[in-house]
């Protein structure tokens, strides 16, 4: 019972730290979200944000920087993830170690980098923006999108490929209906990884050259321009997506989750 | 687990949005003799000491050298001369709205140096102290602003005011300037880059920066719409020549700002990027062609180009040039009427204005200082000379007149000709380079305009321009985009319910099948 008391007071930093830094800044964005310059409530800023072409267009360029990001992540990263998983070879641990290291160094300093690199292969950065974006992303993200699905197909057994094929299963078969399901969770909690920074990182697209706004910068226009009203209530906006985002891959997640464990 | 994962990026958003804007808070209390100023400056705004050897100012008044920082010398200085310890907190702010926020926030600071349209508005929101009468004594020897700041300087903050209070009773000018174009010279001719107009120019697409900063944006944009006025006779002629620069320069009027946003688009499809500080950089790596400067920074990439081999030129348009100030300032709420504090502020601000400081400070910063020396020698004029002026065997020599910024005589009640003493002898090339961005001439400042601050509406509306001009217009996407738009959203939440109904299927059905 004494126990028990004591390991609920481990919980206190926690609930704190969710108090000050989660909790009450949620409640000052909902506030001012849903009140206009002279403190009268309403939805009015909502509206604002989706009759303005503008803002909707942000929004909709996010997302598709975003979804295009996740494309070529995952279509580098589940190949990558997958030959490294189901290979022998003795230098994995090293392989695995190159493509976390970039995640130790700050990433404005890799984009500092990929920016000469870039200027070097393209010339003229600023014609192309929106590859450039997305190839920044990409080499921002790659790592979050690699290593779940890494470890996702490593916890696979593998004689689970073996009875596919002992029950007729050809290579493409056992692939497509046994390992790529159970691979799922991983793909999934990459996506997550790397969509929902995608759309706010906006840092990479300054350094890159690219001059249109996504949602992180926009939030930021609108704060430098002390309008918190505005700011707040696009930042409730990309949280309602998150959400809801999250509870469709988290249901997805989970089912995996439950399968995988259930057969195993 | 939605929950965790909910939880976590919660976290991350909101300690982000607090930890930006906290960034700065420190709450101090030192020993109690010993009292603690804070100081908020911009990034990389004074010297910071630590000087090379080799880096000795030897003018023939004496060597100058940064042994430490400036902030850090103030606090003997104070000692030795006022006989009360005192502590410096020095920190930085990135842009004059980030300080303003930081203030809105309820951050204390008692000095702070912000740029002379954000001084505008402290002032018309009643937040700074004024300085003491003491501060304008100019018979104490310890007051180095107000006996050396540049009779230029000191005029134009005599005579500019918001809402009838003029800024010399609440700012102390540190550094000055103008806006104008760096430039490489093999690419660009000088009567290219000195128009506004250069920003759509389609010969050098992609090659040219603009600021990412609404307010330099606009008074380029200003200079370009307005630039046939500005360069027709009547104009130039006009008596009232100045007032009238000034107010077309602050018009907000909604014609002005849609005609605006129309010029700043093509500018987003003709420039390189809207840059914060990647310009300077870029310029000396060659990646761009000219980027839109203030005159300090043009000096830092000029020099930083002789070190690399090349040339970089500044030049200023022809139509108007800004004319912008940055100023230390008292705010109510960290002085909070402690006449001890607000001595050692003042104090700080006369310490920094000692000639041979602000001399430190223009070798390490690349700003023009607002001191012009005068009754504590003329130290900042030597310097000047000493950087810039010609060799003795050098062939293609000008003279340079420094009078405007250096001579007492041409202000003032007893206005009159000017000594001729402040006139350089410089190479030819220094009338487009360093020396030029540092102080440039008479022509220059005379066709430059204080850009005020936005207020209310206007502000509302140049914002709401500059959100329009950086956003991507849904209206551009056409009926291809829209289609393939729509199909991805079916595609995705397509696959995601087959996925769950599929899942619901095969479990109800397979489950009594499976071994246990």
């Amino acid at each position: 019972m004494k126990g028990m008391f004591q390991r609920k007071y481990l919980g206190i930093p926690y609930a704190l730290y969710l108090l000050v830094f989660v909790v009450l800044p949620l409640v000052v964005i909902v506030t001012y979200a849903f009140t206009d310059a002279g403190g009268k409530p309403g939805v009015g800023n909502f509206l604002n944000f989706f009759t303005d072409p503008n803002t909707l267009g942000t929004l909709v360029y996010s997302l598709v920087i975003a979804s295009v990001t996740t494309i070529v992540c995952l279509a580098i990263a589940y190949p990558t993830a997958y030959f490294l998983a189901m290979s022998s070879i003795r230098s994995k641990g090293a392989i695995i170690m190159l493509m976390i290291m970039p995640m130790w160094i700050n990433f404005t300093l890799r984009i500092t980098a990929l920016k000469e690199l870039l200027t070097m292969i393209e010339g003229n950065l600023a014609l192309h923006p929106f590859m450039n974006s997305v190839i920044g992303m990409t080499y921002d993200f790659l790592p979050f999108m690699i290593l779940p699905i890494y470890n996702q197909i490593s916890r696979i057994d593998k004689s689970l490929l073996e009875a596919a094929s002992d029950l007729g299963a050809d290579r493409t078969q056992a692939f497509l209906r046994v390992l790529l399901p159970l691979s799922m969770p991983g793909v999934i909690s990459g996506i997550s990884m790397v969509f929902l920074p995608a759309m706010t990182n906006y840092v990479v697209l300054d350094m890159l050259y690219n001059s249109t706004y996504i949602m992180g910068s926009l939030i930021g226009s609108y704060f430098s321009a002390y309008d918190w009203h505005g700011g707040s209530t696009i930042s409730l906006i990309l949280l309602v997506i998150i959400c809801i985002f999250t509870l469709l891959a988290g249901g997805d997640e989970n089912e995996g989750t439950v399968r995988g464990g259930s057969i195993l | 687990m939605i929950r965790r994962l909910l939880i976590r990026i919660l976290a991350c958003l909101s300690s982000a949005l607090i930890l930006a804007s906290s960034i700065g808070v420190i709450p101090a209390r030192a020993a109690d003799d010993v009292l603690t100023i804070r100081v908020c400056n911009w990034e990389e705004y004074i010297d910071e000491g630590g000087w090379e050897e080799d880096e000795v100012i030897d003018l023939e008044s004496g060597d100058i050298f940064g042994e430490a920082a400036l902030y850090e010398e103030f606090e003997n200085w104070y000692y030795e001369n006022y006989g009360q310890r005192v502590r410096v907190e020095y920190s930085c702010f990135g842009t004059n709205e980030e300080l303003y926020n930081m203030l809105t926030l309820g951050d204390k600071f008692d000095l702070v140096c912000p740029s002379e349209y954000m001084i505008m508005k402290l002032m018309s929101e009643e937040r700074l102290v004024p300085y003491s009468d003491d501060f304008f004594d100019e018979d104490n020897e310890l007051n180095y602003y107000i006996r050396n700041v540049s009779p230029f300087i000191r005029d134009t903050f005599e005579s500019n005011e918001i809402n009838g209070e003029y800024w010399n009773k609440y700012g102390a000018c540190y550094m000055w300037g103008v806006l104008g174009f760096v430039y490489n010279p093999e690419v660009l001719s000088e009567e290219e880059v000195s128009t506004w107009n250069l920003l759509v120019n389609e010969d050098y697409v992609r090659q040219i920066t603009i600021k990412d900063n609404v307010r330099d944006a606009y008074f380029a944009t200003l200079g370009a719409i307005k630039g046939d006025l500005f360069l027709s006779d009547d104009f130039l002629n006009d008596p009232d020549y100045h007032e009238r620069l000034a107010a077309e320069m602050n018009d907000t009027s909604p014609e002005t700002i849609a005609e605006a946003l129309e010029y700043l688009q093509r500018v987003k499809d003709n420039v390189y990027s809207f840059e914060t500080d990647s310009g300077k950089a870029d310029m000396i790596t060659g990646k761009i062609f000219s980027n839109l400067q203030w005159s300090g920074d043009a000096v830092y990439a000029m020099d930083q180009a002789e070190e690399e081999d090349f040339e970089l030129d500044f030049a200023v348009p022809e139509e108007c040039t800004n004319l912008w100030f940055d100023g230390w300032v008292m705010l109510k709420d960290g002085i909070e009427g402690d006449a001890e504090r607000q001595r050692a502020c003042e104090a700080f601000v006369n310490f920094l204005s000692r000639p041979d400081n602000a001399v430190r400070n223009m070798y390490y910063i690349g700003y023009t200082s607002s001191i012009a020396g005068g009754t504590d020698g003329d130290q900042i004029f030597e310097y000047a000379d000493w950087c810039y002026s010609a060799d003795e065997d050098e062939e293609d020599i000008v003279e340079y007149d420094l009078g405007y910024f250096f001579d007492e005589n041409l202000y003032g009640e007893e206005q009159g000709e000017g000594s001729g003493e402040y006139v350089l002898t410089v190479p030819e090339e220094q009338t487009r380079r360093q020396l030029f961005a540092q102080y440039p001439p008479r022509e220059v400042t005379d066709r430059s305009a204080i850009m005020r601050y936005f207020d209310g509406d206007a502000n509302a509306r140049i914002n709401q321009m500059w959100i329009n001009v950086r956003c991507y217009n849904i209206e551009k996407i056409n009926a291809a985009g829209w289609a393939a738009l729509v199909a991805a959203v079916v595609l995705i939440l397509g696959s995601v319910i087959y996925n769950k109904t599929k899942k619901f299927r095969n479990r109800s059905i397979r489950r009594p099948l499976r071994p246990q």
